[in-house]
């Protein structure tokens, strides 16, 4: 379903000025999709690993390229922009050391169990309020789930 | 991380925070010492506290220091790293006055909060001319910090930060600091203050052979009163100033970890790609979105009336669809603009000119008699091309707007403009909007405009979600806010002795600094030098040494040719200009004599000197081209630089030699050119960039001339390179360049 919304007319544009009138917006916007809503049509590749749970696993292991920006999952390695993540799952929140915690992580009491980690890594804010954890936040259920299975499997290996 | 603050937080009734007040919100707000004190009376900490400490186990002991239990000193710095190594550079500023250990000193760039505005940048802009010595006092206070804050500047660019900003507010601060810290241990130890030393964040007391680390005084520290005139170290005490301290930016750039602005991730994020419309000033008729609707990933289509943009799941997918969008364009006034068009433009406006028309910008003696009674007259006209920035890091920025707040993540050189940019693009409160400033991929100029934050802001707030909105190369070179094009001409007149005595300029624009196109260092009887403005409709923006860039080829290119005519070599002619200013002196003569100025070259190979003083530094390059192939080799470039005090070595060496990079680019190859009102230029193919097999080998000098006043580094290397060069030209073929760039002229 298209939407199309025309707006009345075009005025001046004001670029920057000292007016506290916002800038123009749009004279026309057509709204395709909203986030989140199924896109048209395109297949979801399928895991070619005939063994669900190793399946899980890489799906979860591709997905972490997005968390890798910050985090390291390898026994030992280095806090990033976040703190390495080896061990993380059923482990105390604000554990690693060296890395400096929000107060908010620090104090939270929390350990990570996986429904622990799937509310948080779903909206870090709303879970922790003053986590400085700002970014990485995964809408998609399954994709954290496979996150989450991962993350317990880097640990175990 | 302001949790623990509490409505009790109240200023009194001046509307100015005491500092007892400060100390005493910590205390009430409870868990944790969250408070700082604040060294400038009614710096209002209790803000400015929880942007930079963890709230415990930290003292802000000023606007630019804070201390934590481990002793780690951070040094907050007001401007931002583009490359240039200023984080490190404003960080020794402050260790060396504070006597803190270099290794355990670490760096935060300040918030985009009015207190880090830019003092001496607002000086520059409010009053230039205004000499109130007051204002170079080493005291934390400044009325002008006042002016600063209603422009809201904090402002990193015209090569100001370690020159303005170090030397008047870092080392002051780090001076106080330190002061305050010996304050307050001699009050714990009943000893004279004057017999404590510091040395690597330790106080020490000789006599009675204590000794403490800063952090056991941070507190007690954060109670004495401000020393009103810190008093800062002398040259020869120096132990970190002055020292090739390593970049503290450099391994996260070198492991991948450094996070600019274009990085920026926030969850729920889509992509926008824009186009703008091709000749500025148009606006969009029409737009045909017929396939773009049907592309994959395709969020939304907008026609923002300047621009054109496509939000999608992936920036691939909105730039895709982006393309396929057939747009049509209203008529504007710019449209039939030409480049012959613009230069023939500003030829009439310098012809209506004549010899006594534009705007006069400095008179000295009378050059018209000067120039009637000359035994040799010298006229010449120069011309340069509009540049690209071409930063690496294309324009982008990310923002959000939702629920009356805005956030907005990029790398600007102006974080408190580009949130005021966001605030008004969002018509929301300045004080709605939070600005997340990151490093920065090449700013040159460029990133002070703040046309990218406006662009994403508005998109953003048509969406409701958040956007990063990223320029293709191809707009980042169409769109950008460039290097004016200018042409210059000139008059000299020499005398029977081959003496100059007259100098007659005139030019097209002048954007700033205002004394580019003036040369009071060279001892000329009479001067006059003027402007023409002539309209053109592409935006004009800074660009790396500004308008240094045109008038450093076209003063040194002139004073070349007055010496041939003279029949006089471009050195000898030079120094004979410089007679009366050894400062200047030592510099061209050091440059002459690294390259062995006069010996013999091989055949084709000429050299060539320029001497351009900018941005309080003195520069002068000798180039060394090789004329024996296709096209121009500069193979090696000499540089003497004195910027009064060089405060890092290597950071300052490293600086030359990417101005020179930079600048030789733009002699070689730069050139935006436009036909029928539209930029023809749209990436690296058409827009080129020096290669590094294309870069001469850099061998710099540096002059510690006058400590007490420092020149900047970003920008003083660039304008000699490209008079160098064509200098040298000359020399190796008699061919005199002109216009710029030399990719336009066949002189092999």
């Amino acid at each position: 379903m298209t939407t199309v919304r025309t707006f009345a007319c075009l005025t001046v544009f004001l670029l920057a000025g000292c007016s506290a009138d916002a800038a123009p917006g749009p004279v026309e916007q057509i709204i395709v999709r909203e986030p989140g809503a199924a896109p048209v049509a395109t297949a979801a590749s399928a895991a070619t690993n005939n063994d669900p749970a190793s399946a899980l696993i890489a799906e979860g292991k591709a997905a972490f390229a997005n968390c890798a920006a910050c985090h390291t999952v390898e026994k030992g390695a280095a806090n990033g922009v976040g703190p390495n993540l080896f061990g993380i799952v059923g482990r105390a929140a604000g554990a690693v050391t060296g890395f400096a915690y929000s107060d908010a992580l620090k104090s939270s009491g929390i350990t990570w169990t996986a429904a622990n980690l799937d509310s948080y890594i779903a909206d870090p804010a709303a879970k922790i309020p003053g986590t400085t954890m700002v970014a990485g936040a995964i809408a998609d259920s399954a994709k954290r789930e496979a996150v989450i299975a991962y993350l317990e499997s880097a640990t175990a290996n | 991380m302001s949790k623990n603050k509490t409505a009790t937080d109240k200023p009194g009734k001046t509307g100015k925070w005491t500092r007892r007040a400060f100390i005493g919100a910590g205390v009430v707000a409870g868990s944790a010492l969250v408070v700082g004190v604040a060294v400038r009376q009614g710096n209002p900490i209790d803000r400015l506290s929880p942007l930079l400490t963890n709230g415990e186990n930290e003292q802000l002991l000023n606007a630019w220091v804070k201390v934590d239990t481990d002793n780690i000193v951070t040094a907050v710095i007001p401007h931002v790293e583009m490359g240039q190594g200023v984080y490190t550079a404003l960080a020794q500023m402050l260790a060396d006055e504070m006597d803190a250990d270099w290794n355990k000193v670490r760096i935060l760039e300040a918030p985009a909060d009015m207190q880090y505005v830019s003092d001496s940048i607002a000086r520059d802009f409010l009053a230039p001319d205004l000499d109130v010595p007051a204002i170079f006092e080493p005291t934390v206070t400044g009325g002008i910090l006042e002016l600063a804050q209603a422009m809201g500047l904090q402002f990193t660019g015209g090569s100001y930060s370690v020159r303005a900003t170090g030397q008047r507010a870092m080392r002051t601060a780090g001076a106080a600091a330190r002061e305050m810290l010996v304050a307050a241990a001699a009050s714990e130890w009943q000893v004279p203050a004057g017999e404590i030393t510091t040395a690597d964040s330790m106080i020490l007391h000789a006599g009675s052979g204590k000794s403490e680390p800063f952090s056991k005084f941070a507190l007690a520290a954060a109670e004495q009163s401000l020393p009103a005139k810190p008093m800062l170290k002398s040259p020869e005490n120096y132990t970190i100033m002055g020292q090739p301290k390593a970049r503290h930016d450099i391994p996260e750039k070198v492991d991948g970890s450094a996070v600019f602005g274009i990085d920026a991730q926030v969850p729920g994020m889509k992509y926008a790609a824009v186009r703008a419309t091709p000749v500025v000033g148009a606006t969009i008729e029409s737009m045909d979105a017929s396939t773009a609707k049907t592309m994959p990933g395709v969020l939304q289509i907008l026609n923002m009336g300047d621009f054109v943009a496509v939000v999608a799941d992936g920036y691939w997918q909105a730039q895709q669809a982006l393309n396929s969008i057939d747009t049509k364009y209203s008529k504007s006034e710019g449209d039939s603009l030409d480049q012959d068009a613009l230069f023939a433009r500003y030829a009439t406006h310098l012809d209506e000119a004549g010899d006594d028309g534009g705007d006069m910008e400095t008179e000295t003696g009378d050059v018209g008699k000067g120039f009637a009674d000359a035994a040799t007259k010298v006229e010449a006209e120069y011309k340069v091309p509009f540049l690209a920035h071409a930063t690496m890091e294309p324009m982008n920025c990310t923002a959000w707007v939702r629920d009356g707040k805005c956030d907005v993540w990029s790398g600007h050189q102006a974080p408190v403009n580009a949130r005021q940019a966001a605030a008004d693009a969002a018509g929301l409160p300045f004080e709605d909007v939070t600005y997340h400033n990151a490093y920065l991929g090449g700013g040159f100029g460029r990133r002070s405009e703040s046309d990218a934050i406006i662009m994403a802001t508005r998109i953003a707030k048509a969406t409701g979600y958040p956007v990063k909105m990223i320029w293709s190369r191809e707009e980042d070179t169409a769109q950008d806010h460039y290097r004016p094009s200018a042409t210059s001409r000139f008059r000299g007149g020499l005398d029977k002795d081959g003496k100059a005595v007259s100098w007659d300029n005139i030019h097209t624009h002048l954007f700033d600094p205002k004394d580019a196109p003036t040369v009071p260092y060279y001892n000329i009887a009479s001067h006059k030098i003027r402007k023409v403005d002539v309209p053109t409709q592409l935006r004009f923006g800074p660009w790396r040494s500004v308008d240094h860039s045109q008038h450093g080829f076209f003063i040194e290119s002139f004073v070349d040719e007055m010496a041939h005519a003279a029949g006089k070599d471009g050195y000898a002619f030079r120094r004979e200009l410089l007679a009366g200013s050894p400062r200047h002196l030592k510099v061209l003569d050091t440059a002459a004599k690294m390259s062995g100025w006069g010996s013999a070259l091989p055949e084709k190979h000429g050299r060539g000197i320029a001497f351009v003083p900018s941005f309080g530094s003195i520069v002068a390059q000798v180039a060394e081209v090789d004329m024996s192939g296709a096209k121009p080799k500069v193979k090696k470039v000499y540089v003497a630089a004195d910027p009064g005090f060089v405060i890092n070595p290597d950071g300052f060496t490293a600086q030359m030699e990417s101005a020179i990079a930079y600048g030789l680019t733009a002699a070689l190859y730069g050139e935006i050119t436009l036909k029928d009102g539209k930029v023809q230029q749209s990436n690296f193919h058409d827009y080129p960039m020096l290669r590094i097999n294309e870069m001469p080998e850099v061998e710099v000098a540096l002059i510690n001339g006058d400590h007490k006043h420092l020149g900047g580094g970003g920008e003083p290397g660039l304008p000699p390179i490209a008079p160098a060069v064509t200098n040298a030209i000359f020399a190796a073929t008699g061919k005199r360049i002109r216009e710029l760039p030399l990719s336009k002229h066949s002189i092999a």
